[in-house]
């Protein structure tokens, strides 16, 4: 039975809102095929797959249209990634395994889920990290350039940037992060203003 | 315990071994004769066979501490007496240690993780106090990879729920030049280029702050940009004689490490100055240059403030235009240019307005990286359901065909 998707465009905005929509740049999904794997034999008989046992136990293989990504372990589970949008990513995954299936597998298509999705945008104006003060965030300089917010609800790591640009990731729907990014957005728009 | 033997006083044969006062005693049941005694100093083994009070009893500590736990704690007392921390930090970097070690994701991870944990709990104690502690010195000090440390670091402040504020850049930068080698008279460093430190460390505390307002230290490493400025400064208080020096030669005078992004910092430091006397009316009529601005910072730093604002259009001017458009000839001057750059201000960020001047941004939204740009989902691909039919033909450019893998198998010899 098919889950319902979710709709493509986004929540409209509230007429407070920023106007400025995360663009969803990565989807991580996994699917059970549901048979044991040769993966040597998929490597030999696919043109694009590679496999280094010694590196990594997975064929990792990828296809152009939709763009993305799959590793394909010898269980028969499989995560594509790099898809746009969910559906891009159930229809990527849905080629991986038919070419899995041509390869002379019994390959079924169980449990489609999204595991992560990564947004990002722009919010046109420098951040001062240093003088932002939120509860779970973390401010290291010499680790890493961004301030790293844990928002509790929805639970979302944000990535925020002096440049003003912010990453948001570890959501299983879109509207946790179309939903994160306006919870933060008034945050900095105030900061900036009280700075 | 009954014993053979008989006794020499009555010839009972009832002997028993009594403990008196935890000394053995070999007494005659009937007439109370005491026959043997144990010795009054009793060697290493005989002691511990004997056990007749546990350490842990007698002095009323219940727990006893593991050893791993003591060479932690041990550890953790020694790196703070070599950074020569108040005693008050020890006590209280030793009581995280051990809070730490009882949570299951520390008890049984590697010794040089433990080891590493120790140095995070002294790192978080000193951030806490506001003792300014860089994770490059203690990293340094436990000859730890800066990754292992930080991700260490980072379960540390989770598990325990920590809180750890900022570093404070002027504390960070009294204590960088505590190291510098150049507050007196050696064999190396001639008599021109000793500077009085509390002179030094005002200065680059000056320019540190002007760095800050301008927006080269949000997101960079604190230690580069505290050199640069001390190599500013240091060659502003006597510009004749040091002009010459270059960076390089000066960490190495100072006794200092030279920070790859130093150079960069350097740069960025000069280029806000020479904005800045730009707008120093006595100062336009030379053609300042790199060299000839650091002979100038002094009369930058004291009118940084008029200067910051002449040199630079801030974004405020913008601000105001962009939600009172009918307001103020006041504000028209920086709102002119504020109108060009309304909408795209990072992105407009190199053109230069009639009057010269630039927005204040970080470096970063000044000089864009010229990226790819992932183009926004086209309406095609908004149309994608996921459950479209998928061809075969799309699927066999995916598959070998028999003559490839013919030629395949022979090239890669696999069975």
């Amino acid at each position: 039975p098919l889950t319902p998707m979710t709709p493509m465009t986004p929540v409209t905005p509230a007429s407070e809102s920023s106007g400025i929509v995360p663009q969803l740049q990565n989807i991580v999904s996994t699917v059970n095929l549901a048979c044991k794997l040769d993966l040597k034999n998929i490597a030999l008989h696919a043109r694009n797959a590679e496999y280094n046992p010694k590196r990594f136990a997975a064929v990792i293989m990828r296809i152009r249209e939709p763009r993305t990504t799959a590793l394909i372990f010898s269980s028969g589970k499989m995560v594509c990634t790099g898809a746009k949008s969910e559906e891009q990513s159930r229809l990527a995954a849905r080629k991986y395994a038919r070419v899995v299936q041509k390869l002379g597998f019994p390959a079924k298509f169980l449990d489609f889920k999204i595991q992560n999705m990564v947004g990002s945008c722009d919010v046109r104006f420098p951040i001062r990290l240093e003088g932002l003060v939120l509860t779970h965030q973390h401010y290291e300089p010499e680790l890493f350039p961004g301030l790293i917010y844990r928002m509790v609800k929805p639970r979302i790591v944000l990535l925020i940037f002096v440049s003003g640009k912010v990453v948001l990731t570890g959501a299983k729907e879109r509207s946790e992060i179309y939903e994160a990014f306006e919870n933060i957005y008034p945050i900095l728009k105030g900061f900036k203003k009280a700075s | 315990m009954a014993a053979r033997g008989s006794c020499p006083g009555c010839g009972s044969a009832a002997l028993v071994e009594d403990a008196h006062y935890a000394q053995q005693q070999l007494v005659c049941a009937a007439c109370g004769c005491v026959l043997a005694e144990g010795l009054l100093t009793t060697t290493y083994t005989e002691e511990e066979h004997l056990r007749e009070v546990a350490y842990s009893q007698s002095t009323g500590q219940k727990e006893q501490l593991s050893r791993c736990l003591q060479r932690g704690i041990r550890r953790v007392q020694d790196l703070c007496k070599v950074l020569q921390l108040p005693m008050v930090f020890e006590e209280t970097a030793v009581s995280y240690f051990q809070r730490a070690l009882q949570h299951p994701c520390f008890h049984l991870v590697s010794l040089e993780k433990k080891e590493l944990l120790g140095g995070c709990c002294v790192f978080v104690t000193c951030r806490q106090h506001n003792w300014p502690l860089t994770m490059g010195t203690i990293c340094s000090l436990l000859y730890a990879k800066q990754e292992l440390f930080a991700s260490v670091y980072l379960s540390l402040q989770k598990e325990l729920g920590l809180s750890v504020p900022a570093l404070s850049l002027g504390d960070l930068v009294k204590t960088h030049l505590n190291s510098f080698r150049l507050f007196q008279h050696t064999a190396d460093v001639p008599a021109t280029f000793v500077e009085d430190k509390e002179k030094m460390v005002a200065r680059t505390m000056q320019i540190v702050e002007l760095a800050s307002e301008t927006w080269l230290v949000t997101g960079r490493h604190p230690v580069p940009i505290v050199t640069a400025a001390a190599f500013l400064s240091w060659q502003s208080l006597q510009p004749a004689a040091r002009l010459t020096c270059t960076f390089a030669r000066f960490c190495k005078l100072a006794g200092v490490d030279l920070p790859p992004p130093a150079h960069l910092r350097l740069k960025e430091l000069l280029e806000i100055l020479l904005r800045m006397a730009s707008q120093l009316a006595w100062l336009r009529v030379f053609n300042m240059d790199k060299k000839t601005v650091v002979k100038h910072i002094g009369d930058l730093l004291q009118h940084r403030i008029f200067l910051l604002k002449n040199a630079f259009c801030l974004e405020d001017g913008e601000e105001q235009r962009a939600t009172a458009p009918g307001e103020g000839s006041a504000s028209s001057p920086p709102a002119a240019g504020g109108a060009a750059q309304e909408e795209g201000c990072p992105s407009e960020g190199k053109r230069q307005r009639e009057d010269g001047r630039r927005p204040l941004l970080p470096p970063c939204l000044i000089n864009p990286r010229k990226r790819l740009r992932t183009a926004a989902l086209s309406a095609s691909d908004s149309a994608i359901t996921g459950d479209e039919p998928i061809s075969d033909s799309e699927i066999e450019q995916y598959l070998r065909g028999p003559e490839e893998i013919r030629a395949f198998r022979k090239a890669k010899a696999w069975s």
